[in-house]
């Protein structure tokens, strides 16, 4: 469960976030939906407790990101923008490494990694140096990683970028795993067709604030059309005519 | 396996599969120490030949001065005269002679007159070799002859010759030559010192700005670890690599040094490995040093580019004590041992020269060193816990 309150974070006089409130319930799939800049990443970040926010409040889980930061941690899996893997360990050593800084006992770790490396079809590939992975290949160790500790939150950056369709597929499947065992994911996206075929919820975001917050069919019905794309520019659209 | 470990353990084997890192880690320690002492060794054989080797050059025209030319075969010399077919430049320019000393053909004429003559010599000063030594022995034998046959000429004429030489310089260089070439050896400690920096330098660039280039910073500041624990292991595999490449450094040298023909020279120079463990034991709070101070100014760096830039610039910074006090001439002593790099160089300095230390110096520099390696350290740690790291 990730609830988010009244979210404000400025880099300098740039306001990447201006009051963004919305919720992700656990067993659901979220989009985290915006054009660029809009603030998905900030948001994203903060939720990581990597930045912290210049006033507001999000929780995961019921832990605070500023108070509990450390709790949080724990609480998520984060699958960054780019995948941040180690390329002169191979796809092995970089889940076990995070498994390690988790603080999992060898046996289990070792019983985990193998698990993800079967689940995520990763044997074929996963004991050569990452240096010379495929982008796809790359998401796969960059997502095991994030599962290893087996999380409740799942936050995901614009998974799919660079993806081919099989491997969108496959990560859509795994996605799709996860929401039956009841994770909570978020996930920020820009690509309304993934969003579709994905999601239950969706929130909106702007120019740093949330549009909007509901299901895919309430969206629709909000904005008058049955067109997501259409739907998606109209409310973007009208918070330009805003300045 | 705890947290620390296993990022320690992560960061060493992640350098060590980076050959060419590893490689530019380790060389300094594995060739300056082959230079070093072939250095010393080929000077040491150059001076040895001082006193021994007979002076070698050429000469045009000998004939016109037989009193100047028997004064210079009166000593250990080696000449030949050579026809004036090309000039004297021409022959040093080619290489055909190193030395040339040439007399005019009026040299016999003015003698007698009791003008002033003026013999040439012709040589290539700016090659690496022993010619300015035999110009210099040739020069002096000139003098000799010159003075001698003034002061001869004064005499004739009844005037005292001291005369024209109220002032009389006595210099004495007590350096001999054995000294010069083991005053290489001063080089020591400071290699030493740097060393330890270049050790530990490609895994610092890498585990700051590499990780940020890479984008594993980040997802590497998600997990449940507290920044401080992070850092104390990325610090404690730069350390290792410090330390291994310092300890591949001693390991050469007591290999090496024992070739020095320090014996022929009267000399006994001999650092027992105890010396070396002890040399090393003075050089674990630098090694800390090093690796903090690497990592803070990494923690600054977004780039490899840039972190090259950066941190290169650091592996100065340990020599700029040590030239400092060379300058202003500092001698050992407890003053100077809060001083980083400089203390520990200076220590080196009095167990390779003198073969003792003071035990109390040593300890100073240790506590002292050790602190500040702790507060680099915490301030890596505070500047890892901003935000502004992943920015």
């Amino acid at each position: 469960m990730i609830e988010v309150k009244e979210l404000k974070k400025s880099f300098g006089k740039v306001i990447a976030l201006d009051g963004a409130s919305f919720s992700a319930k656990d067993g659901k799939i979220t989009a985290l939906l915006g054009p660029n800049g809009a603030g998905k990443s900030t948001c994203l970040r903060i939720l990581s407790t990597i930045i912290k926010p210049s006033s507001g409040e999000a929780t995961v889980s019921g832990f605070d990101v500023l108070k509990d930061s450390f709790e949080v941690r724990k609480q998520i899996g984060v699958l960054p923008h780019n995948s941040g893997i180690y390329s002169r360990l191979n796809a092995t050593e970089n889940i076990e490494y995070y498994g390690q800084l988790h603080g999992i006992q060898a046996e289990e770790l070792k019983e985990k990694t193998e698990s993800l490396l079967e689940q995520l079809q990763m044997k074929d590939f996963c004991l050569r140096p990452a240096e010379g992975y495929s982008q796809g290949q790359k998401i796969k160790v960059a997502l095991a990683r994030a599962l290893i500790h087996d999380p409740l939150n799942i936050l995901l950056d614009e998974p799919s970028s660079g993806l081919d369709i099989m491997a969108t597929r496959a990560l859509r499947d795994i996605i799709n795993g996860l929401k039956d065992r009841g994770k909570c994911i978020l996930f920020s996206s820009h690509i309304m067709q993934e969003v579709e075929t994905l999601c239950e919820d969706i929130v909106i975001i702007n120019k740093g604030v949330v549009k909007f917050n509901g299901t895919i069919d309430e969206f629709r019905n909000h904005s008058g059309s049955q067109d997501l794309e259409e739907a998606f520019l109209k409310i973007t659209d009208s918070s330009g005519e805003d300045e | 396996m705890n947290k620390f470990t296993a990022i320690v353990k992560k960061e060493c084997k992640d350098n060590l599969r980076d050959r060419r890192a590893l490689f530019s880690a380790l060389a300094p320690a594995f060739f300056a120490p082959i230079f070093l002492v072939g250095m010393i060794t080929f000077m040491l054989d150059k001076l040895r030949g001082d006193s021994d080797d007979p002076i070698e050059f050429s000469v045009i025209g000998a004939h016109h001065a037989p009193g100047l030319m028997s004064h210079i075969s009166s000593q250990k010399t080696v000449f030949k005269k050579l026809k004036i077919e090309k000039s004297a430049r021409e022959l040093v320019k080619s290489g055909e002679e190193r030395v040339v000393l040439v007399f005019k053909s009026d040299y016999q004429e003015r003698f007698k007159k009791g003008q002033q003559n003026t013999v040439k010599i012709v040589y290539e000063g700016g090659s690496i070799s022993d010619t300015l030594k035999h110009v210099a022995l040739l020069k002096r034998l000139i003098n000799q002859y010159s003075t001698r046959t003034g002061l001869l000429r004064l005499q004739v004429r009844g005037v005292d010759p001291n005369i024209i030489s109220p002032i009389r310089v006595a210099d004495l260089d007590v350096a001999t030559p054995a000294a010069k070439a083991l005053s290489i050896l001063l080089y020591l400690p400071y290699l030493i010192i740097v060393t330890i920096f270049i050790g530990g330098l490609p895994l610092a660039i890498d585990t700051t700005a590499g990780e940020k280039e890479r984008g594993s910073l980040e997802p590497l500041l998600v997990q449940p670890i507290d920044r401080s624990v992070l850092l104390y292991g990325k610090m404690t595999a730069i350390s290792l690599f410090s330390g291994l490449s310092l300890i591949l450094l001693l390991v050469i040298l007591n290999f090496l040094i024992p070739f020095i023909p320090f014996s022929d020279l009267g000399l006994d120079l001999e650092i027992d490995p105890m010396q070396y463990l002890i040399m090393f034991v003075i050089c674990i709070p630098i090694i800390f040093f090093s690796s903090a101070l690497l990592t803070v100014v990494g923690s600054f760096t977004k780039t490899f580019k840039e972190a090259q830039t950066y941190l290169s610039l650091m592996i100065v910074l340990p020599t700029l004590p040590i030239i400092v006090a060379q300058l202003m001439n500092a001698e050992t002593s407890l003053l100077i041992m809060p001083i980083p790099s400089l203390a520990q160089s200076t220590l080196i300095a009095d167990i390779i020269e003198r073969g003792e230390l003071n035990w109390l110096q040593a300890f100073v520099s240790i506590v002292t060193t050790t602190i500040y390696a702790w507060f680099l350290a915490r301030l890596a740690i505070f500047l890892y816990s901003r935000e502004q790291v992943v920015n």
